[in-house]
């Protein structure tokens, strides 16, 4: 007898500066996830106000989900309004130079000025309004900037607290490093329980670049984020994952491709070095690469983040039924 | 030193019976010698003009931003006025998305329009939030006759289903006094302006039918009074007064002609007594009471469901039989789309009219218009996929030299459109730091 209820597949919100191509191989796992009903993207927020990035992961959302349809909508991508731009890599700007024979464009950029973008907070706000509780969760592979100001923002923790079950943070020294003042109060202040995923695990999981010619390109002729990956760095080289493997863990905690540390608590450095102190009453974890688990790890991502496109539908059968959580405030396990 | 008494503000014409109507904005209201920014200086006023089902948005929205060039084709009407408006885009209802609800845009999309809160689905346990003209008329009402005016066209049932689980409560009332009391539209005309010209009550059809024999216009029962005021006003407030009353005339005649017409008409339905068969005519009617009520300062807040959301009404004036709900989920099938545009555009057509009376009717240094903020709008914005974003708004008027007009302005995209709620409050007078699902106010309304 099954004793949860159903609900819809979970929820996705993912946060990011887009700085490394893991970022949106990350975004391509999740959608490929979505195509597998093992959640939803929900929407996509960019850490800095950089035009060209929201552009192009605007691009990228549009060719996941399709055009918006009936009772179907496409929420804008979410973008910071101050702060650095930062670097703009050739992978959010060479893939829309590539033509189509008629000479049009294969991707068209629909970011043109910054009101073409969304609040971040108010977007968050927004579509953690529509999910169920405890039935969403949070990738972070970024500087936390914009989850530190959703925190501030009215109303927005108890509606974190509410829905979303986890978040998965994917960190690096230079990701700390950009606001650490944002850091510790997205770990001291954050109501659900964390999961870091730090760089050594993308370094430690190189997704097979060998596969954007191979499995990419027989899915899919066109796929914006292949055309990145091959205009990011000049080819072939193989990527880390720590975003993806964030990705990855988040939509699948019990598929056991990652290890998880017991609980404590993660602390942040002025420099950027983090220290992790284990504690009972810890709410924070961070994923362990598991090195018998490596191979089926980058075949996962490829068959993901590969997948053709499955855009959503309005009546979606539900997920899985969720089996009811008798403590949904512990850890992931 | 110049010590002549100001007429006051509240002034009306009485005469016999329960006759009362309330004076227009006269020079001889303000103190003399009184520059306009003293208390003489004439108040701000707001209107909502609701459109259900929303539209076909790619003759809705122009393909720039700033100082208007040519309007999109719905909006082509508004041509002689398009210094006066502006348009808004990108403003999001997110309360009236399904979030955990289901299905029932329309049901919510109306219960949420003013009052910036998810309402409850169900047909009996009715839930929604005081709607945000109600705070205004609750702050600045006790300055009026009427603290508002509640008017629509088309049906003011409460009770029943009206869009999958959402009862009609929602779909036929904008203005909402508490979360459970909504604050039904009047329909007729009479009713309308024996509210305005009378007792405030209406009045029954019985007592109306005795009166209709006489035939008597209210402005006979005035006579004697008005000819008295008149012989203390300038030429120009004479002139001010005479165009007011002429005009509270031609409602009445428009009023008296529709009610012929109508007893001549069986329109195979129930509908209250004086209605006008004809959209165009009731519209003009009720919007020209409108006019008259903010020119004679009876109120100062106005809701207006043109017809009720989700409104299946056939407009075979345009030689359109479907109905409009059904229409507008039209598959993108470009001759079902045409006949949207053609609704849309006919909408408009009947408040540029509005407009255009608005405009010409002067008040201090301007027009009248001058001093209103008029939205029209709809809870919607593509009426096919029932999306809550980019909603069509449009405001005719500066809300008394404070809105920059004749333009498009762009917001970011799913800017609460309690924000802009939350200006216009300022402009009313009214201040608050949160209304519904707002995150502050909207900028560059004025461009400063």
């Amino acid at each position: 007898m099954q004793l949860g209820k159903s609900k819809p597949a979970a929820g996705v919100f993912f946060d990011g500066d887009f700085s490394t191509i893991d970022s949106l191989l990350a975004v391509s796992v999740l959608y490929g996830l979505q195509g597998k009903n093992d959640c939803r993207v929900a929407i996509l927020t960019l850490s800095r106000p950089n035009l060209a990035v929201a552009g192009f992961t605007d691009a990228v959302q549009r060719f996941y989900h399709g055009p918006a349809g009936n009772f179907s909508q496409l929420p804008p991508i979410g973008m910071r309004t101050v702060g650095s731009a930062g670097d703009t890599s050739p992978a959010f700007t060479v893939p829309f130079q590539k033509k189509k024979p008629d000479g049009t464009p294969v991707y068209k950029n629909d970011v043109k000025s910054v009101i073409d973008t969304g609040d971040p907070n108010t977007l968050i706000r927004n579509y953690l309004e529509g999910q169920y509780d405890q039935n969403a969760f949070f990738v972070l592979a970024g500087p936390a900037t914009n989850l530190a100001e959703a925190l501030a923002f009215p109303g927005i923790a108890d509606l974190i607290a509410a829905k979303i079950k986890y978040l998965v943070f994917s960190y690096s020294e230079a990701r700390i490093k950009a606001d650490v003042l944002a850091a510790r109060k997205v770990l001291a202040e954050w109501p659900t329980p964390i999961v870091a995923c730090g760089s050594e695990v993308g370094a430690a999981l190189p997704f097979p670049g060998a596969c954007i010619d191979k499995e990419f390109a027989a899915a899919v002729p066109d796929n914006p984020v292949a055309d990145a990956y091959r205009a990011y760095q000049n080819m072939p080289y193989d990527a880390t994952s720590s975003d993806m493997a964030a990705a990855l863990y988040a939509g699948r905690p019990k598929e056991g491709c990652f290890k998880l540390s017991g609980p404590g608590t993660l602390s942040v450095h002025d420099d950027g070095r983090t220290s992790f102190s284990a504690a009972d009453n810890g709410k924070h974890q961070y994923l362990i690469v598991d090195p018998e688990q490596k191979d089926k790890v980058l075949h996962t991502y490829v068959e993901l983040a590969s997948a053709k496109p499955v855009p959503p539908k309005r009546f979606k059968p539900d997920a899985v039924v969720v089996q009811e959580e008798k403590k949904p405030a512990e850890p992931p396990k | 030193m110049i010590t002549k008494k100001a007429l006051a503000r509240r002034t009306f014409l009485r005469g016999a019976g329960s006759a009362a109507i309330a004076l227009p904005f006269l020079d001889a209201m303000a103190p003399a010698l009184a520059s306009s920014a003293i208390p003489g200086k004439a108040p701000v006023r707001m209107a909502f003009f609701y459109v259900p089902n929303g539209m076909v948005m790619d003759s809705w929205n122009p393909s720039y931003e700033g100082k208007f060039q040519e309007l999109p084709r719905s909006l082509k009407a508004l041509e002689p006025f398009k210094d006066d408006i502006l348009q808004i885009g990108n403003l999001t209802h997110n309360t009236g998305r399904a979030l955990l609800d289901g299905a029932g845009d329309h049901g919510r999309c109306c219960g949420s329009y003013l009052t910036g809160v998810q309402v409850k689905k169900s047909l009996t346990e009715i839930k929604s939030s005081i709607s945000f003209d109600q705070i205004v008329a609750n702050e600045i009402g006790k300055q009026t006759r009427f603290p508002s005016l509640e008017l629509g066209m088309e049906d003011a049932r409460q009770a029943g289903d009206c869009d999958s689980g959402y009862a009609c409560a929602y779909t036929n009332n904008l203005a909402w006094r508490g979360e459970s009391q909504p604050l039904p539209p009047i329909l007729d005309p009479r009713a309308l302006f024996e509210r305005m010209f009378g007792t405030g009550q209406p009045m029954t059809p019985e007592e109306r039918s005795r009166r209709s024999i006489y035939r008597r216009s209210i402005l006979d029962f005035v006579t004697d009074h008005t000819h008295k005021l008149e012989s203390t006003l300038g030429p120009t407030d004479r002139r001010k007064l005479d165009e007011y009353l002429s005009a509270i005339r031609e409602v009445e005649r428009q009023i008296q002609r529709a009610e012929h017409e109508t007893s001549q008409i069986d329109p195979h339905m129930d509908k209250p007594y004086g209605i006008p068969a004809d959209f165009g005519e009731h519209f003009k009617l009720m919007s020209n009471m409108i006019a008259i009520a903010f020119q004679a300062d009876q109120t100062r807040v106005v809701t207006f469901l043109m017809t009720r959301e989700g409104s299946s009404r056939p407009y075979r004036e345009l030689d359109i039989p479907d109905g409009h709900h059904p229409l507008t989920h039209h598959r993108n099938l470009p001759d079902l789309m045409e006949k949207v545009r053609k609704i849309n555009e006919y909408h408009v057509r009947q408040f540029a009219g509005f407009i255009e009376k608005m405009k010409s009717t002067q008040e201090g240094g301007g027009s009248l218009l001058d001093n209103c903020m008029i939205v029209y709008g709809a809870g919607l914005s593509d009426g096919n996929a029932h999306l809550h974003e980019d909603l069509p708004t449009l405001i005719a008027g500066r809300g008394g030299n404070y809105i920059k007009t004749g333009r498009r302005m762009v917001v970011r995209r799913e800017t609460p459109m309690c924000n802009l709620f939350l200006s216009m409050m300022d402009r009313m007078g009214v201040h608050m730091d949160k209304f519904g699902d707002s995150t502050g106010r909207l900028e560059g309304l004025d461009l400063s």
